[in-house]
Order: C-alpha cells, then structure tokens, then sequence
C-alpha cells in the first residue's frame, strides 16, 4: 500500500490539473477508492486549488476600459 | 493575420484578468496598470503578426509576462531551488491534520472558507516571483502545462517543478496565517 501512496502524492498535482497520462490516473483512481487518507488529501487540494482561483483575483478600475482605449489611440498609431 | 481594426473588440475583454494577474505581479494597483497599458499597447502594434484561430488569450499573457519581467525583474534574487523544494507534499493538509490529530477531515476543510480573499491575495503575491508565474498561470488563469511554457518561455518539466514548489510556498504562507489567528483544524 506504501508504494501506491507514495504514488498518489508524486501524482497529486498532475491528476488535479488533468495532466496526466491515462495509465497513471487508472491507477490513481484505483488507489483513491482504497485509501481514506490519500482520498482526503486529494479533496483537500482539490478544494486550495479552487480557492485560490476564486479569491486569488481582484476587479479592475471601473475607468480601465476607457483609460486603455484612450492610451491605445493616443499612442497606438507610430510614435516609436 | 489579425487586423487591427478588430483589436478592440478581440483583445480588451481579456484586461480585467490581465490587470488581475498583473496586480498578484507587480503587488501594487499603479504597477499593475502601467504593465497592463504597455501589453495592450504592444499587443495592438504587434496585432497584426497574431495568427487569427490561435489562442488569443495565451498571446497577450505571453506578451503580459514579458512586459514585467523586463520591467520588473532587474533585481530579484532568485530563490535556490532546495529551499523550497523541502516542503513536503500536501503541506497544509498535513500541518492541519497534526493539529486536529487527524480526527475530522471535515475540520480541514473548514479551515479553507476561514481564509478571506485578502489571505489567498497575500499568500499568491509571498511566493518568490520565479515560482509565482506559473501558480498565477494555472491555478488562477487556468492555462495548461504547455501553455505557460509558452507563455513563460521555460520548459515543460520546468513549469511543473515551479508550479509545484510554488504551490508548497502559498500553504505555507497560509498555514503561518492560520497559526496566527489560532485556526486550525481542530
């Protein structure tokens, strides 16, 4: 069993990003449904994962649009 | 070939993310806008070497990221990459489970709603730069391996051992936060 957990945690990340090949995500899932405490630590980085990418951003100046735009045709056109 | 009459309606609906990603760079809103009227300005000079049907999206992070770094990495040290690589794996779920003495996982996951956005913001902008980009790229802008290989113009196996320590680096900045405010798993 120490083998496969050793295996879960080296492949922890590459399984949660969906960048893995199918041989070692069978074999991920496989150990996942037999092991309680790679399963939890799976679904705890599942859930650090969305986290961040939910509270991890910020909305822009309501102006930026404008501002861009104005910068754009200002000096978009050659003055290099 | 993109014509650049169509820039406007094409690009800008990506600058609130690109200003986002620009602010967990720069860790300052003037600097972040700066860096983000630069892109779009090379973007809109450049627009026409763009390969209409290719990933418009990855093409401006690419340009983004460029942006800062010869802006802003002048003088970074660049951290070794021993010490981060230390941190074991699931790094805040073990340090919650030896807390709580590994009792109710459900504990551990509340202690995850206990972060506020201001935490996760700080914890992104702590991890050292070279480590931060990929996690921004991923885990925040949801691009692919290749694609922040990209986009950072580093090799794929690269991407992933940066992303992977800086991953490690955020818990750890989280679980400090949770030490200090006595949050933790139990």
């Amino acid at each position: 069993m120490k083998n496969n957990c050793d295996h879960a945690l080296e492949y922890v990340y590459h399984y949660l990003d969906e960048e893995i090949t199918w041989y070692h995500r069978a074999r991920v899932r496989w150990h996942l449904r037999r092991c309680n405490d790679c399963c939890n630590g799976y679904e705890f980085e599942r859930r650090v994962k969305a986290m961040v990418r939910s509270k991890g951003v910020d909305e822009p100046p309501p102006e930026l649009f404008e501002r861009l735009r104005a910068f754009i045709r200002e000096h978009g056109v050659d003055d290099r | 070939m993109a014509d650049q009459a169509d820039f406007e309606r094409d690009a800008m609906q990506y600058a609130p993310q690109l200003y986002s990603a620009a602010l967990r760079m720069t860790r300052n809103p003037a600097d972040a806008e700066d860096v983000v009227q630069e892109t779009f300005l090379k973007a809109y000079r450049s627009y026409h070497t763009f390969e209409e049907g290719t990933n418009l999206k990855a093409w401006l992070y690419r340009i983004l990221t460029n942006t800062y770094i010869n802006r802003y990495r002048k003088a970074q040290r660049r951290p070794s990459e021993v010490e981060l690589g230390e941190l074991q794996d699931l790094y805040l779920f073990r340090r919650l489970g030896e807390t709580s003495g590994g009792a109710a996982v459900s504990a551990e996951e509340e202690v995850l709603d206990q972060f506020v956005e201001a935490d996760v913001k700080e914890a992104l902008e702590s991890i050292p730069e070279h480590f931060r980009l990929p996690v921004l790229l991923a885990d925040v802008e949801g691009f692919s391996y290749k694609e922040i290989a990209e986009i950072v113009d580093i090799p794929i196996g690269t991407v992933m051992s940066r992303l992977h320590r800086g991953r490690k680096a955020l818990q750890k900045k989280l679980w400090d936060f949770a030490k200090q405010r006595g949050i933790t798993g139990s």
